[in-house]
């Protein structure tokens, strides 16, 4: 049995007076892909926006409960939301590199965070995370060109290395492949694959393939509620519940 | 009706809606083409002067200083004497009557041109040289062609006796059209043939300055702080509303408060760039603004998310990414906000730049004009010298605004980064 990184208690969200999120329970183990599943608006990427904080962004949104990371209270309101996105880094639906270098876009995150003193520690950072994003052969000889003018999954590729450029723990990803050609989709699945050996992942999808293909635990959200969770082998040859079972063989959803 | 009948329909109305569309365009075109050669062919005489070429002597007699007298005393002493002796000798004139009559041909200033011919060598006692003097207004007007010789003597400025020096001057080739440096040296004048926007050139440029350094930064961080920083309630609406609505304030209602509050209740010194800069800056700024959080808000948020996600902070993700993407609509959303300023005339004519200023300004503190104010001015003189100025100081006032716009342009074509 792994060790639980992440445990959601009771988490609520709510986007004003509408209520997005019904007392979840959910925890997320180490070193582990943790697939997110759910007809769109049923929550899965409010979710994983919890556990960096991003729902900060957004004025109206209210966050209750408990969601904790190796007993840290994520939600604490003296958390430095900064320290705790250097721990949890994100990947986005659409690929959303800087308009700027190749270089720049992953030496960026190192840069504010003070990791990477010297140009030749920053050059390393760069160059490992680019190989670990499996980038690394295809733009080692224009590092200096626009991130912008690479292929979508290229780019989605070099938001993965971003991330990992300021060494996180946890790696959240929304629907990362939804933007992408299956060409694309099955090289970041490799990589996805190649990530869990060092980091927690956890990746929403819409494509139950994907689910079965990357992750090892899956949960399934249902109008803002977490409606069944486990092995992803049992969630998708033998679910419990009846709606899972309906929204998997695609009766709805 | 057919399906045919129903095609040759919409051909008709695809054909007659291309025809109205460039109708248009040809009339606005059209438009503009009678402007501009209607401002050129009244302005573009502007930039040339008449000069009569004439001998002068420097009669030791006539001066009181020696050959290399200092530049004080240059300035000192009087070239009277000197200027009436040598323009006599123009034309022979048979008695004073003639001779007062030659003397009007040329400028007021014939005095100061020669006394700074002695100033740029000052060993000219006891030499001639032949210097290029500049022509009164009236004869620079006839030169230029502007003016009915035609007329009986009793309506023209100019008598028949002056027709025949000039004719005299033609004819032995004294007289000539030079590049008009006062033009663009000198401040306003009484004489047509002295006036020039030197003057309002300085004054506009102090006023636009005094404009971009108040309006400029506080526009941005007006703008970055309401459009990234600023909760989003009731307030700050009230606030968004009004910056619109200041935006479309008639500008004299902004010279009326620079009257009330900057001259008569803080005493600035009144008819200065200074004066002109805080109220052109007071204008501009919400027509700054504007532009400013419109190019803020053209930053996807996806840049905003993904520098969070790596550990921005707010402040970092905002002046790391978003500001740096901001920019070029900023700066040409400034620019086309100074054009405007550039040109805009009546809170100029309330806070009294529209004074009688004779000296260029030294500083933003002294009394000053300014182009458009210049155009205003010279456009009530009823001297046909100053009917060409007056185009002339148009052209150049368009063709400030033209530059202005093209870098704005140019900035944002350039810099602007794409991204799909």
């Amino acid at each position: 049995m792994s060790n639980i990184k992440i445990k959601s208690k009771n988490l609520n969200v709510y986007y004003g007076d509408k209520q997005a999120l019904f007392d979840v329970n959910l925890d997320l183990n180490e070193k582990e892909v943790t697939a997110l599943i759910g007809p769109s608006g049923c929550g899965k990427s409010t979710f994983i926006r919890c556990i960096n904080r991003m729902n900060d962004v957004i004025d109206i949104c209210k966050v209750t409960g408990n969601i904790e990371m190796d007993g840290m209270n994520i939600n604490d309101k003296d958390l430095d939301v900064v320290s705790l996105r250097e721990r949890v880094g994100m990947v986005f639906q659409k690929p959303n590199p800087f308009p700027k270098s190749i270089y720049d876009n992953i030496s960026y995150g190192p840069k504010i965070h003070g990791k990477g003193e010297t140009k030749s520690e920053l050059d390393q950072i760069v160059e490992n995370s680019l190989k670990k994003s499996a980038l690394w052969e295809e733009v080692k000889d224009r590092l200096d060109e626009p991130g912008t003018s690479l292929s979508g999954g290229q780019q989605q590729r070099l938001c993965i290395a971003r991330a990992i450029s300021v060494n996180p723990e946890v790696i959240l990803m929304d629907e990362p492949c939804s933007a992408l050609d299956p060409i694309a989709t099955a090289k970041i699945e490799e990589l996805i694959d190649e990530l869990k050996k060092t980091y927690t992942i956890v990746i929403v999808t819409h494509s139950m393939a994907q689910a079965v293909r990357v992750s090892q635990k899956t949960g399934f959200f249902h109008l803002g509620k977490l409606i069944e969770v486990g092995k992803t082998e049992k969630i998708f040859k033998n679910p419990d519940n009846k709606m899972t079972q309906d929204y998997i063989t695609g009766r709805f959803g | 009706m057919t399906k045919e009948e129903r095609l040759k329909k919409r051909h008709r109305a695809e054909k007659r809606f291309r025809f109205y569309g460039l109708t248009s365009i040809f009339v606005a075109l059209l438009f503009v083409v009678i402007l501009v050669q209607n401002i050129f062919s009244k302005g573009s005489s502007a930039f040339k002067k008449t000069v009569i070429t004439t001998e002068v002597f420097f009669d030791q007699e006539l001066l009181e200083i020696q050959n290399g007298a200092s530049q004080e005393e240059i300035m000192e002493a009087d070239f009277y004497d000197i200027m009436i002796e040598n323009l006599i000798k123009a034309y022979p004139a048979k008695d004073r009557d003639e001779e007062d009559e030659l003397l009007k041909l040329f400028s007021g200033d014939a005095e100061i041109e020669i006394k700074k011919a002695f100033l740029n060598d000052n060993n000219l006692i006891g030499k001639t040289i032949t210097l290029d003097l500049t022509a009164s207004d009236d004869i620079d007007q006839l030169h230029k062609g502007n003016y009915p010789r035609d007329l009986p003597e009793e309506r023209r400025r100019i008598s028949d006796f002056q027709l025949v020096i000039y004719d005299y001057f033609v004819e032995n080739k004294k007289i000539s059209k030079n590049f008009n440096n006062y033009f663009f040296n000198n401040g306003d004048s009484r004489d047509p043939e002295l006036a020039g926007i030197g003057g309002a050139l300085v004054g506009s440029f102090y006023s636009i300055l005094i404009c971009l350094l108040l309006a400029f930064p506080v526009a941005v961080l007006a703008s970055i702080y309401l459009e990234e920083f600023a909760p989003k309630n009731k307030i700050t609406d009230f606030i968004e509303i009004n910056i619109n609505n200041l935006a479309a304030v008639p500008s004299i209602v902004y010279g009326l408060l620079a009257l009330q509050i900057l001259l008569a209740t803080i005493q600035l010194p009144r008819s200065t760039p200074l004066v002109a800069g805080i109220t052109l800056a007071l204008m501009t700024l919400p027509r700054i603004i504007i532009p400013c959080r419109a190019s803020l808000k053209a930053v996807p948020p996806s840049i905003r998310e993904g520098a969070l996600a790596v550990g921005a902070s707010k402040f970092q993700s905002v002046f790391h990414h978003v500001v740096p993407l901001a920019l070029p609509g900023t700066l040409s959303g400034t620019i086309i906000g100074l054009a405007q300023a550039l040109g805009e005339t009546a809170p100029l004519i309330l806070i009294g730049m529209v004074a009688f200023v004779v000296d260029i300004p030294s500083s933003p503190v002294d009394p000053s004009s300014s182009l458009p104010v210049q155009v205003y001015l010279w456009s009530e003189s009823a001297e046909r010298g100053f009917v060409e100025k007056t185009s002339a100081t148009i052209m150049m006032l368009l063709s400030f605004l033209i530059v202005m716009n093209f870098i704005a342009v140019y900035l944002r074509q350039k810099f602007e980064k794409r991204w799909n």
